[in-house]
Formats: C-alpha cells, sequence, structure tokens
C-alpha cells in the first residue's frame, strides 16, 4: 500500500456512496459534504499523528464511517415502495389473490385439467404446481407494481388528506360490538364482484372454467340452479350495502347473515340433492358437443365435477358450522339488547 | 440466550427512541454558533454526544426543510464547505424546546426521586 495518495481511497469511497444514492439534486450536495466531513477527519488525524496519513489510517477512517450503501441508505432521504400508510391494504390484497383466489382456481380447476392431460399423476402435481409458483410471482409482482405507482403518485394522500372525522359512524352501545367498517365495505366490493362475475359466466364460461371452457359447458343443474344463485348474490349485496350504509344497525349484521347463510343451506341442499338424483352422465358441467365421445375429455368431466360436487358439499359443511356461531352470535345481541335497557338505567340513577 | 438478545435489542431501540430527540436539542443548541459538519460532530463529541456522518447529515437537512436552520457554502482553508446556523425561526422554537425540556427533567427528576 502506498501512502502518497490516500485521497484516492476517498474519492473512491465517496464514488461507491454516490452510487447508492438516488440519482437527484440532493445526490451531489451529499457527497460533497460527506466527502467534506471525511477530509476534516483526515486532517485531523494528520494534526494528531504529526505526518500525513497512509493508506491503512485513511481504510481505517473510512471503515468506521461505514459501507457505503448503508451510508448512503442512512444519507437518502426515506422512501418507500409500499410505504406504511397502503402497507394494510396491500397485504390484503395480496393475500386475497395469492391464497383465495389463485389458490382454489389452480386446486379445483388448473389441476383437475393438468391431471387429465399428464400421463401420470405426479406429472400434473408438478405442473400444476409449477404453474401456480409462476401464477403467484406474476400475480404478487402486479399488485406490487400497483402499489408502487399508487406510493409513488401519492394518490392515497388525497384520500388521506379528504377523510373527515365528521363522517365517523355515530358511538355504538355499550358492550354491542359493531362490524367493522373495513369489513363490511370489503365485503360490499367483494359482493359486487362476485355478481359481476356471476352474470358474466353465462356469456364468458371461462371465467367459471378456466381453459376448460373450451371442452366444458354448463350442465342441466347449472341452469336449474343459477337464477336462485343470482338471487342469493343479489341478497347478499343488498345485506352488505345496507350493514355499510347503517353501521348503527348492531342488530342487522347478525339477523341478516343468519338469514343469508340458512337460505344459501336451503339452496345448496337442493343441489346436492337434484345432483345426487339426477340419473346417468356428470348433470354440473358436461363435455361440448365437439367432444362428447373422446373418452380422454369424458374423464376430464368427471374429475371437474367431483371436485364441484366436494366444493359444493365442503360449503354446505362450513354453512352449517357457520350458521351454528351466527346463531350463537344473533342470540347472544339479543340477550344484550334485552339487558341494556335495565344496565343503562342503573347507570343512570347513579 | 434468545432472552438477553431481545433484551439488549429492546434497550437498543428505548435508547435510539431516547436519543432521537436528544440530538435535534442538541444540534439546534450548537448551532447558535455557525459550525460546519465536521466542526459540529467533533463540538457533539466533546460534549459526550457521539454523531455518526449518517444520522447527523439528514437530521441536518430535515431542520433545514423544517426552517429552523440556514445553511451556505463557503471557502474556508481552500475547501468549500457548508456551514449551518439556526435561523430566527430555529431560535424560537429552540427556546420554546428548552423549556420543555426543562420542564420534562424536572418531572423526571422528580419521578425518579419518587420511585
Amino acid at each position: 500500500m502506498s501512502n502518497k495518495n490516500p485521497q484516492e481511497l476517498v474519492d473512491r469511497y465517496l464514488q461507491a456512496v454516490r452510487f447508492w444514492l438516488p440519482n437527484d439534486r440532493q445526490q451531489e450536495d451529499l457527497v460533497h459534504e460527506l466527502g467534506e466531513d471525511l477530509r476534516s477527519q483526515i486532517e485531523a488525524k494528520e494534526d494528531e499523528l504529526g505526518r500525513p496519513v497512509n493508506q491503512a489510517e485513511v481504510a481505517e477512517i473510512l471503515k468506521r464511517c461505514g459501507v457505503p450503501m448503508v451510508v448512503a441508505g442512512n444519507l437518502a432521504p426515506r422512501r418507500y415502495l409500499i410505504g406504511p400508510v397502503i402497507y394494510p391494504v396491500y397485504r390484503f390484497v395480496m393475500k386475497m389473490v395469492l391464497l383465495w383466489i389463485l389458490v382454489p382456481v389452480f386446486l379445483f380447476i388448473v389441476g383437475p385439467v393438468n391431471l387429465v392431460h399428464a400421463k401420470h399423476w405426479s406429472e400434473a402435481l408438478a405442473e400444476t404446481l409449477g404453474s401456480l409458483w409462476s401464477g403467484w410471482f406474476i400475480s404478487a409482482g402486479i399488485i406490487t407494481l400497483v402499489f408502487a405507482i399508487v406510493e409513488r403518485s401519492q394518490a392515497h394522500v388525497a384520500a388521506v388528506c379528504k377523510w373527515d372525522p365528521l363522517t365517523l359512524p355515530p358511538l355504538r352501545k355499550k358492550q354491542e360490538r359493531q362490524p367493522s367498517l373495513l369489513k363490511a365495505a370489503c365485503e360490499f366490493g367483494f359482493n359486487i364482484v362476485g355478481l359481476v362475475w356471476l352474470l358474466l359466466v353465462p356469456q364468458y364460461p371461462f371465467l367459471a372454467l378456466g381453459p376448460a371452457a373450451g371442452i366444458l359447458k354448463a350442465g342441466p343443474i347449472v341452469h336449474t340452479f343459477y337464477l336462485p344463485f343470482v338471487l342469493v348474490s343479489i341478497v347478499a349485496l343488498v345485506r352488505s350495502a345496507i350493514t355499510l350504509a347503517r353501521p348503527q344497525w348492531t342488530w342487522f349484521p347478525h339477523l341478516s347473515q343468519l338469514t343469508q347463510s340458512a337460505l344459501m343451506l336451503i339452496l345448496l341442499n337442493f343441489m346436492i340433492e337434484a345432483i345426487t338424483k339426477t340419473p346417468g352422465a356428470w348433470p354440473i358441467v358436461m363435455l361440448q358437443d365437439a367432444v362428447r365421445d373422446s373418452p380422454k375429455y369424458l374423464k376430464v368431466a368427471a374429475i371437474v365435477n367431483m371436485s364441484i360436487l366436494i366444493s359444493v358439499a365442503s360449503t354446505w359443511l362450513g354453512l352449517c358450522i357457520a350458521a351454528i356461531l351466527q346463531t350463537r352470535e344473533f342470540l347472544r345481541s339479543v340477550r344484550k339488547r334485552i339487558s341494556a335497557p335495565q344496565r343503562s338505567a342503573f347507570i343512570g340513577v347513579q | 440466550m434468545s432472552n438477553g438478545t431481545e433484551n439488549v435489542e429492546v434497550f437498543e431501540n428505548l435508547r435510539l427512541e431516547l436519543r432521537r430527540g436528544c440530538l435535534s436539542l442538541a444540534v439546534l443548541t450548537q448551532l447558535r454558533t455557525e459550525r460546519y459538519g465536521y466542526t459540529l460532530r467533533k463540538a457533539l463529541a466533546d460534549d459526550g454526544l457521539e454523531i455518526d456522518e449518517g444520522t447527523l447529515y439528514p437530521l441536518l437537512r430535515r431542520l433545514e426543510s423544517q426552517g429552523l436552520l440556514v445553511s451556505q457554502w463557503r471557502e474556508e482553508d481552500k475547501r468549500n464547505k457548508r456551514f449551518y446556523r439556526l435561523s430566527p425561526t430555529g431560535e424560537a422554537v429552540l427556546g420554546q424546546l428548552l423549556a420543555e425540556w426543562q420542564r420534562i427533567n424536572t418531572s423526571l427528576d422528580k419521578i425518579l426521586q419518587e420511585a
């Protein structure tokens, strides 16, 4: 190591810091100021030693200053790809898409289709998992990109600024749990999406069947139960709209949820009965006329029908459990409403 | 072992939190006299408050953007240096902060004596 030009080491260090700093008008300013600080430190060291510093001594000063990337990170203004304001929404959307949309689509549609085309189930599993993995990456990338653009454009700031405390819902009654507004808003949004999806499915079957829409079409059961499902979806949409518009009606969500679950249970009950009683071929989805006689696609239809039947039965089971819990919640809220006036009177006397 | 590490982390976080406010106050107080970055760091270190470059310079920029400091690039000893000093607004805010600091200090002393 030579002690001829320790300044060169400082310049190399500053160059490395500059590389990690955002390329804006502050960059040069920050690098210049840091350089000045380092040179002052070198000068102080030289005064202390009574001689010019060598490269090792300069390296010691730079080492104490820190790794260029870390120093640049500390010097630069804080920037987020997804900031703390929109991060909860980002996490929510990510969870919804990656877990609750992609997984069921791959489990019930893409998986069975791959199973039919593959020579062995392990090949189908590998292909499905591979596609799911790519789907996760692409979806996560797109969601992150959209949120990063929102963050960059500061679009959410306007929404935060427009917030008015006067629009807050009235104070809830003591001991009565009011449904979260965010939950009600999400429920409303998803119900709209669900209803639109349901209305579009007859015209665009690929929305429900994905790539299998080329070989499959809706069976008689779907035609019979389509309208009742649309009606239940409209009921769900109206219910979530009322919950959102009237959060002070704390009795409403429990009662309406229970009613909706009961309606859905009745409908699913009829549907399962109809599926099991229909003779002959699978009644939920059928093969398109063009491939009606293909034994390979018959297997596809069988697998998809079975998957749908299992989903319907699982939903029925889940709804039974939900209905029990909702009944308990409803009875609890009724009990609280009955006992609340007495308690209020007691507090009033005090 | 993990408990000990957690305690160290908790202490470190709380220490940084405690230092953050104090550093702003110390920097504003030191800049009643005009200084450039290195001499400011040295003055603070001499008084027992070490501060690294990565903390000081962003803090100076933040205080300047808040209108509490004014800065100027000027040549000294044949080198360009950025000098900082308290702005009139900074002087007023520093007065308020020092009064607040005294109040907190008195309260804390009282609380610590009671404990």
